[in-house]
């Protein structure tokens, strides 16, 4: 008898989202298997990296992050352009740190002109961010849907104390938005169905179940998605089919052990380049196999390491 | 009576009908039937009749087919002595308003030069002529419209007619804008004075800008409102226009609109309110005309007048449902969660409320709608400027509420809110509950210009933004006078005993709902607790009734109602509708609960179990240990131990995680014997629960249970225990084996 494998059939599908406008918009999600498993059903998209530019820099980035964009730190825009131009990234992700009242509390209309000007300078979607001050956001990030209407941009984050005013925004101006909770399965439902109720559909919201790096707490974001990835499929819940992203770059690079060097740490080794690029990469990696759509990841070498992952696991 | 609403209604749309028609003639005759009609910069053509019929008006040539279409919802007029048991052809005759209201309005635009409005503009300025602004274009609606989906903008007014004065237009107005509510005005009073041109004369700035936007002086130019309410149905509810039962209810239950009526109310007015019932916006008016009272299109009522000018703008809240948030809370000094784990030493500390050297308490209570003031606060006895730094003072905080939906049982859900809603604000430290209440503010927060109504201002704040749902107006009364306090705490006394004693006497046969808590979810998947009113989630923070307010406050949340549908075993305690409900909820990991076994398919136990229940097969008993005692148990494990294989959102047969409370219900084990198998716990939860197992025992025929429960002092291990059993007797050893009851 001939061997035939055995196959997973789930009753459910996860919704996809589309962002950008023309012909440079990407589709997420609508996969009918849990990750990379082709064989138990159709996956039609694949996981995407959108790489991070920042409106301002921590300098307590280490170098790993700042090398590759020494001639363009301190111009969002010129960042971008490098990005896609020379490490070929498929989407931007704006983060607006120049926004927090605890920074620089640069003011709305500001970033509202920035993200028009990257709109016009680049040729791939983009996704914004806000700072994660969560009164500020509402301000930054509706004012952003306001004077960039009809742009179709990824818009967030949107946690439970600011979704209304940012979903709001995403429904009058025609964006999409990421709903953001804090590693719990129920809080993240919740948020899909306090979204939608607003009148959002549900392919216009993507989820963000909070991301930890590896080492600081991956696993729990891992099984966070790992469930809500269940839900959807096998459960065929609704409310938790919407594709999943995770704002990780950030994450990896504040981590302890991307940044000491060997006096400090000696069994860590010399090579910080690479202990980082591995440390992004392999949380990268983790957050796809948990079920992740789209990736915000800092390092152009991390980034490549990831895509080639993907390239190889979905040939 | 209705009736006379009705009849005056439908004489109204038929006169604006008559007279519209004309205007449609006359004005086919000057410019030609295609002549271009439009309002001012929108894709939704007459945007009323586009989102109810679907039909376009592009050019006066399409005007008669909605005059005809109006004509088909005109009703006859009532006979003297018919009666008319619904509001159906007032309804009808409402829409045609509406439709021609609409026409009428657009006409106005179809010569530049003579168009009254000053198109697509936010706010008139002080070279404009005049201060009508019309209808508003997408882009307004736009960007306004997020406002009321996103809730800074809670709802609308339409005001028609005008204010008895200037200074009451104005009072009326800054009221409305203080609950961040847009005013549409249109209209006038019979003498021609608007409630805009009111404004307008008192120096208040109007526009869309400080929400204060006059539309037009006819009647016809509320129509705007509606416009504005049918595009927000079409933009932001995505609903197609034509499809008038959507685009009315999303209006409806999204966009929170009511009619002002102020001063006469003629036959165009009333058919411009029937219009607006439609929508399900009510009219509130202050004068004396006929109300229509039940309800049916609206929320609520659907006309209510003889409303003092004074008190039109609360009423008007209560009738359409509104609810109200409040931004930022009126106080001198911060508040946040931050300032919830603040101490205040003595040195830092300006005054001492309650605790153990005076009385202190606080009382929340619910009363009808009318005898709630919202928003007042009242001090009765000294007030900070009263008195030195250091000072003692009782205190008793007296919290009025009212609410559409608010319930007796939530009364005692609200009050323990006072506990972190006080705590909240900076300088301000509040420990204990009912009569054991004890507060302190700090010198810092006196400076600031702290006074003891700040207390009512936190509370009004925080329970109408976090428990808008069942909260509609709250009042609070501080009474620091001592006479005063120890009066009222007698009353809130009586009401306490009341209070307990309402839950204990519901039981689980009488009650058809139970509710769900899968709060724990987040971190034991599988785990749902099912709480009836004989048994409280095992964490013990969640009763029946606490399950309950919690689902009315966030229908979405974690507590769900579950019918429980036909008995399926009563002595297990298993039903239909539980077992339904549990298997979804549960990822499909369990079919089937007991809520009354530990043996057969006993409820699953998450993690924050105050105490855990096991079989001791040997004495035939259940032991039951609670998360303080770390020392050994009969069962073999310490409660870590056990924690550990029982937890996780697991079903394990033999074990149960439980509340406290629990043990003192009829229902605890009740499949197995109940409380008559209790065997061993350890000594201080014995002598914590003494009362209630006291009590129980006495009702199951064994008075001296209590003695007879083993702890910690007379054994750890099975054996020893087991001696002891033998020799005090206990009853679980005669009574059926726990083995053969698998
Ligand atoms: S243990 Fe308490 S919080 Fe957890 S699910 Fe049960 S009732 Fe809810």
């Amino acid at each position: 008898m001939a061997f035939s494998a055995l196959t997973e059939k789930y009753s459910g599908k996860m919704g996809t989202l589309t962002f950008g406008s023309g012909d440079q918009a990407i589709t997420v999600g609508g996969q009918a298997a849990m990750p990379f498993c082709t064989f138990d059903g159709e996956i039609p998209n694949k996981p995407i990296v959108a790489m991070e530019v920042y409106d301002v820099v921590d300098p307590e980035w280490p170098a790993a992050v700042v090398d590759p964009f020494k001639d363009v730190i301190n111009d969002p825009i010129a960042w971008a352009k490098k990005n896609i131009d020379e490490y070929g990234a498929k989407a931007i992700c704006l983060q607006l740190a120049s926004t927090d009242p605890n920074g620089e509390n640069k003011s709305a209309d500001y970033a509202a002109e920035l993200v028009s000007k990257m709109i016009e300078a680049i040729s791939v979607p983009l996704v914004v961010w806000g700072s994660g001050n969560v009164e500020k956001d509402a301000e930054v990030l509706s004012k952003i849907c306001e004077v960039n209407e009809g742009k179709n941009l990824l818009i967030g984050p949107a946690v439970e104390e600011n979704y209304k005013k940012i979903a709001a925004a995403c429904l009058g101006y025609g964006h999409n938005v990421v709903s953001q909770s804090p590693i719990d399965v129920n809080m993240a439902k919740q948020m899909n169905i306090l979204i939608s109720n607003l009148g959002l559909p549900m392919d216009k919201i993507i989820m963000e179940p909070s991301t930890g790096a590896l080492g600081y707490g991956v696993e729990y974001s891992y099984s966070v998605m790992e469930r809500i990835s269940l839900a959807a499929l096998a459960q065929n819940d609704e409310k938790m089919q919407c594709p999943i992203t995770n704002d990780l770059g950030k994450e990896c690079w504040k981590a302890r052990e991307v940044k000491l060097t060997e006096e400090e740490e000696p069994a860590f080794g010399p090579d910080l380049e690479k202990r980082g690029v591995l440390w992004e990469a392999i949380t990268g990696f983790d957050m796809l196999l948990a079920g992740s759509n789209l990736l915000i990841m800092r390092n152009p070498k991390a980034v490549k390491l990831v895509e080639e992952c993907i390239d190889e696991l979905l040939a | 009576m209705s009736k006379l609403i009705i009849t005056a209604a439908i004489r109204g749309a038929h006169a604006i009908v008559d007279r519209v028609e004309g205007k449609v003639n006359a004005a086919i005759q000057e410019y030609g039937a295609d002549k271009e009609v439009n309002l001012p910069n929108t894709a939704y053509y007459l945007p009323v009749i586009y989102g109810i019929t679907g039909y376009k008006v592009e050019k006066l040539g399409d005007m008669p087919g909605v005059i005809e279409k109006c004509r088909q919802l005109l009703p006859e007029l009532p006979a003297e002595n018919a009666w008319l048991p619904y509001l159906g052809p007032g309804l009808d005759a409402g829409m045609a308003t509406a439709f021609a209201f609409e026409l009428e309005e657009s006409l106005l635009y179809l010569d530049p030069d003579k168009c009254p409005y000053l198109p697509s503009k936010e706010d008139p300025e002080d070279t404009d002529p005049d201060i009508w602004l019309g209808a508003a274009d997408d882009i307004i609606l736009r960007k306004r419209g997020v406002e009321f989906v996103d809730g800074s903008a809670p709802g609308f007014a339409a005001v028609v007619g005008a204010a008895k004065d200037v200074e009451t237009a104005i009072k009326i107005a800054k009221e409305l804008q203080e609950k961040s509510i847009y005013v549409f005005m249109a209209s006038s009073n019979p003498n021609g004075v608007s409630f805009a041109e009111q404004l307008h004369e008192g120096g208040v700035q109007v526009g869309w800008n400080t929400r204060l936007v006059p539309f037009g002086k006819p009647t016809s130019a509320a129509i705007h409102a509606l416009g504005f309410a049918t595009r927000a149905a079409l933009t932001f509810g995505g609903k197609t226009p034509g499809d008038f039962k959507e685009v009315l209810k999303y209006s409806k239950d999204r966009v929170f609109a009511f009619v002002l009526a102020l001063d006469e109310v003629d036959d165009e007015k009333y058919a411009a309110a029937a219009g607006c019932i439609n929508w399900g916006y009510p009219t509130i008016a202050d004068t004396d005309i006929p109300e229509i009272l039940p309800t049916g299109i609206c929320t609520y009522e659907h006309v209510v007048s003889n409303i003092p000018q004074e008190e039109i703008v609360s009423k008007a809240i209560e009738v359409r449902g509104l609810k109200i948030t409040i931004a930022k809370i009126d106080i001198p000094m911060s508040y946040g969660p931050a300032f919830e784990g603040e101490r205040i030493k003595k040195d830092a500390m300006f005054v001492e409320l309650g605790g153990p050297k005076s009385v202190g308490f606080e009382f929340a209570y619910s009363k009808p709608l009318d005898q709630v003031e919202d928003g007042k606060f009242t001090v009765v006895g000294p007030n900070i400027k009263d008195i030195e730094a250091g000072a003692l003072l009782p205190i008793g905080i007296w919290i009025e509420l009212a609410g559409r939906k608010l319930q007796e049982d939530f009364e005692p859900i609200l009050e323990r809110q006072c506990h972190h809603l006080l705590n909240g604000a900076e300088g301000v430290l509040h420990i204990g509950q009912r009569d054991i209440v004890w507060m302190r503010v700090s010198k810092k927060a006196v400076e600031a210009g702290f006074t003891l109504e700040h207390f009512g201002t936190i509370l009004h704040a925080k329970l109408h933004n976090e428990f808008g749902a069942i909260v509609d107006k709250v009042q609070v009364t501080i009474f620091t006078d001592e006479e005063k306090v120890k009066e009222h705490l007698e009353v809130a006394r009586k009401t306490w005993v009341e209070r307990d004693n309402r839950l204990s006497d519901m039981n689980d046969e009488t009650t058809e709902t139970y509710y769900s808590c899968s709060l724990c979810q987040s971190f034991a998947p599988t785990h749902v607790c099912v709480v009836t009113p004989e048994r409280p989630g095992l964490c013990g923070a969640y009763n029946w009734l606490d399950c309950r307010a919690s689902h009315e406050i966030n229908e979405h949340g974690p507590n769900q109602p579950i019918a429980k549908g036909d008995v399926v075993d009563e002595r297990l305690g298993k039903w239909k509708g539980v077992d339904e409900f549990v298997a979804p909820a549960s990822g499909n990991a369990f079919e089937s609960f007991s809520a009354y076994s530990i043996l057969v398919d006993p409820m699953t136990s998450c993690g924050c179990f105050e105490a855990i229940a096991a079989c001791l097969f040997a004495a035939n008993g259940v032991m039951v240990v609670d998360r303080d005692y770390a020392g050994e148990t009969p069962c073999g494990m310490a409660f870590s131990t056990l924690a550990g294989s029982v937890g996780g959102g697991l079903q394990t047969p033999g074990f149960v995680g439980i509340s406290k409370f629990y043990i003192g219900s009829k229902k605890f084990i009740s499949a197995e014997g109940g409380i008559k198998r209790l065997c061993w716990m350890p000594k201080a939860l014995k002598e914590q629960l003494k009362d209630m197992i006291t009590a129980r025992g006495e009702e199951e025929g064994v008075p001296n249970l209590y003695d007879m429960i083993a702890t910690e002092e007379n054994g750890t291990d099975e054996e020893t225990v087991m001696a002891f059993l033998m020799e005090v007797g206990h009853p679980c050893l005669e009574m059926q084996q726990l083995m053969e009851m698998m």
